[in-house]
């Protein structure tokens, strides 16, 4: 049995109670009942095996060469060809330099096992040595990854996590642009290897008496904006059960901005120990993102606003999401 | 092979969630109205096709067992099909085969899907834990864990599409198509966004959610349910006569599952070629040689506006590299030469998987006869890298 501080293949903060609520449609009551469904496995990994110890075990990755037709498939999901009338296929070590098949797609909202690792790229990468694609996840090595940093024809480096467990996701890749030349051609390079550029903050200019006018004019315009959130049912919804504090650092001044259940409120000043730190030069980035004219997730993307902890996108969607629900609400 | 047609069609409303009913009511509410719709009896009805998408929206295995007499249809033959996104349209597939072969002398085919009953605890929505439940269709070896999407992987498809034709797919051009669309959902009274018109200012400026998609480039997820009743020729003008309805002859179908796995005799991941070769395949079928003058209504599967104008490619209404001629050139406006997704599409109208593309075929059927129109397309997709796709032919004599 594993110890109780082993990691759990599901996470237990994702693990509902045991629970039921009542929601209200057109004066009728419909039970709600909190559920799952649950199946664990013990998977045979079968004729796959050999690839994933190589990974796990010897840091290198193999693909299946067609005895006929020669063509290497990576990751070897094969062991006959079937263009070649099945004939049988042999394992072969490939390269872990590659590149990019396609421009990968970059995920900022992810599925719900996936929100503490946005924004992320998944794209396809073409080994030395191989003829097919392997997906493979795709960061930089400099801060948030956005589009253009990673294209078609990139060309990146496969890494490996230091803790491997014989899975697809004991590798990532990073453009190898962003590394040494003894990086890239090092085998088997692990992450603790990379020099990763820190979140750091961002520092804010010195506040003149211009930026303090324009900054208390700003934060009257948004209290006004917030109002009309609160006042909206919908929007409200957006961030029902839902409690974070934020500071928000501009260069006129801070402010804290909570979301608590359902309403939302800002006040000027600062606070100990936020949830969640933001920094926007230009306090009319928040504004316009609340206001449904410009998008906060974009403006992260363009470095208009820099947050403390990537997890807190889900904080962010939920503000994008408040604005959207007052722009349709003022359409019905 | 015997001619088959649609005698009759109902949809349920589509919305973000019913609370009010489960899967087996909406499966009802589709049924009741379809027989309706085709003046039938369900003891008329010789078996049924089941589109049902995903297992873990029902919550159940098998979730079409305890329909088979929830919809009057027991002792009789029942298929359930799964296709991913593509699950409708390879019911009526499946159900036009059936019937083309004689087996049966009318079919139903229902489309149901529950999917927002899922619901993350963590971020206290159900969006994310609606994209993990669909997440479980990526590879389970390979792509599962690396965070796979229905977005992320159509995403895929896209921007290699937009590495080879660096000019087509303009962002102005996207949004203007979901703004169109927002419009003509407005007609749809079963849409799920009817009433929510956005302007292309509007989509350019919503958030990312997977690049290059932004959220109003995305289809809605949906519950609800959609039917159509098939019949033979024969047993098809009986049943016409006696409604007043024309029937809507099924003329041409094709469909196409391409490799998932991408590279050299693998996926060409800048191409669509499962829409390709359905439609073609579809259009030999029909004797269609010129697709955008021979066809007037099109009902295409919108998972994303940027998928939506390259399957029009794909499918040969404009060139490869030029889908943006679908704007620029006017052709799918108003007044253009088709009506493309007059339901709101998918983006507006709503993704009850299992139910979309059987109420894609509710709408072509509904705007040829309303419109006096002779030929509709719809179209299903599905899948990882956009691997299924599925056409059918609609024709009104």
């Amino acid at each position: 049995m594993s110890q109780k501080t082993a990691e759990k293949v599901i996470p237990l903060e994702a693990i509902p109670d045991v629970g039921s609520e009542m929601v209200a449609v057109e004066g009728r009551e419909y039970l709600v009942v909190n559920d799952a469904m649950f199946t664990f496995f013990k998977r045979a990994m079968g004729e796959l095996t050999p690839f994933f110890l190589a990974l796990r075990d010897e840091k290198r990755i193999l693909g299946c060469r067609c005895t006929k037709c020669g063509l290497v498939r990576v990751p070897p999901f094969v062991t006959r060809c079937p263009d070649c009338g099945f004939a049988p296929t042999e394992l072969v070590e490939v390269g872990d330099v590659g590149h990019m098949l396609a421009t990968p797609p970059v995920t900022y909202f992810a599925n719900s096992l996936f929100q503490q690792q946005v924004p992320f790229g998944r794209g396809r990468v073409v080994l030395a040595g191989a003829d097919t694609a392997m997906s493979v996840n795709c960061y930089t090595t400099r801060g948030i990854l956005v589009p253009g940093i990673i294209e078609k024809g990139t060309e990146v480096k496969v890494v490996f996590r230091s803790r491997r467990r014989g899975e697809i996701t004991d590798i990532f890749c990073v453009p190898t642009a962003e590394l040494q030349p003894d990086q890239v051609a090092k085998k088997g390079l692990e992450e603790t290897e990379i020099d990763w550029e820190r979140g750091q903050e961002p520092p804010l200019p010195a506040v003149t008496p211009e930026d303090e006018a324009l900054f208390r004019e700003l934060v009257a315009r948004l209290k006004a904006i917030v109002r009309e959130l609160n006042a909206c049912e919908r929007a409200r919804r957006d961030i029902a059960n839902w409690w974070r504090t934020i500071l928000v650092k501009t260069r006129g001044g801070s402010l804290v901005m909570k979301i608590a259940d359902g309403e939302l409120s800002v006040e000027e000043g600062t606070v100990p120990s936020p949830d969640l730190v933001m920094v926007i030069p230009e306090l009319e980035v928040l504004l316009n993102g609340l206001a449904y004219r410009g998008s906060l997730t974009q403006a992260i993307m363009t470095r208009r606003l820099w947050i403390s902890k990537n997890p807190e996108f889900t904080t962010v969607f939920k503000l994008e999401r408040m604005a959207r629900s007052l722009a349709r609400s003022k359409k019905a | 092979m015997r001619k088959v047609g649609i005698v009759g069609a109902a949809v349920t409303p589509f919305r973000a969630k019913w609370f009010e009913k489960t899967y087996y009511e909406l499966a009802q509410m589709a049924t009741a109205g379809a027989l309706q719709d085709a003046g039938m009896d369900v003891d008329d009805v010789g078996g049924v096709v089941y589109g049902i998408y995903n297992d873990i929206f029902q919550r159940a295995c098998i979730p079409e067992h305890p329909l088979q007499c929830i919809i009057g249809l027991e002792n009789k033959f029942g298929l359930r099909v799964s296709n991913g996104g593509a699950t409708g349209a390879y019911a009526m597939s499946a159900a036009h085969a059936y019937v083309a072969a004689g087996r049966f002398d009318t079919m139903l085919v229902l489309g149901v899907e529950k999917a927002t009953d899922c619901f993350d605890f963590q971020s206290m929505s159900a969006t994310p834990e609606v994209i993990k439940t669909i997440g479980w269709s990526g590879d389970s070896f390979f792509e599962q864990k690396l965070g796979w999407t229905a977005s992320d992987s159509y995403a895929e498809v896209v921007l290699a599409y937009m590495d080879e034709h660096p000019g087509d797919l303009k962002p102005e051009v996207t949004a203007e198509i979901s703004a169109q669309l927002s419009i003509q959902a407005r007609d749809n009274e079963y849409a799920q966004r009817r009433f929510d018109q956005v302007t292309r200012e509007e989509v350019l400026n919503s958030r990312i959610v997977v690049y290059p998609f932004k959220e109003l480039e995305i289809c809605v997820y949906s519950e609800g349910a959609a039917a159509v009743i098939l019949a033979e020729e024969e047993t098809a003008r009986a049943i016409s006569r006696n409604t007043g309805q024309p029937v809507i002859w099924i003329t041409g179908v094709g469909e196409a599952n391409e490799p998932s796995f991408a590279g050299k005799n693998h996926k060409t991941m800048h191409r669509i070629l499962s829409h390709h070769l359905a439609a073609k395949r579809a259009y030999e079928m029909a004797g269609i040689r010129d697709p955008l003058e021979e066809i007037d209504v099109v009902e295409l599967h919108d998972a994303f506006v940027h998928q939506l104008e390259i399957s029009m490619a794909e499918m040969g209404f404009v060139p490869l590299g030029q889908a943006d001629s679908l704007v620029e050139e006017g052709i799918m406006m108003p007044g253009g030469k088709l009506l493309v997704n007059p339901c709101g599409g998918l983006i507006y109208s709503g993704h009850a998987v299992g139910a979309s593309n059987i109420m894609s075929a509710w709408s072509a059927r509904r705007e040829l006869i309303r419109r006096g129109l002779r030929r509709a397309l719809v179209h299903g997709t599905g899948s990882t890298v956009a691997q299924y796709g599925v056409v059918l032919i609609l024709e009104q004599e």
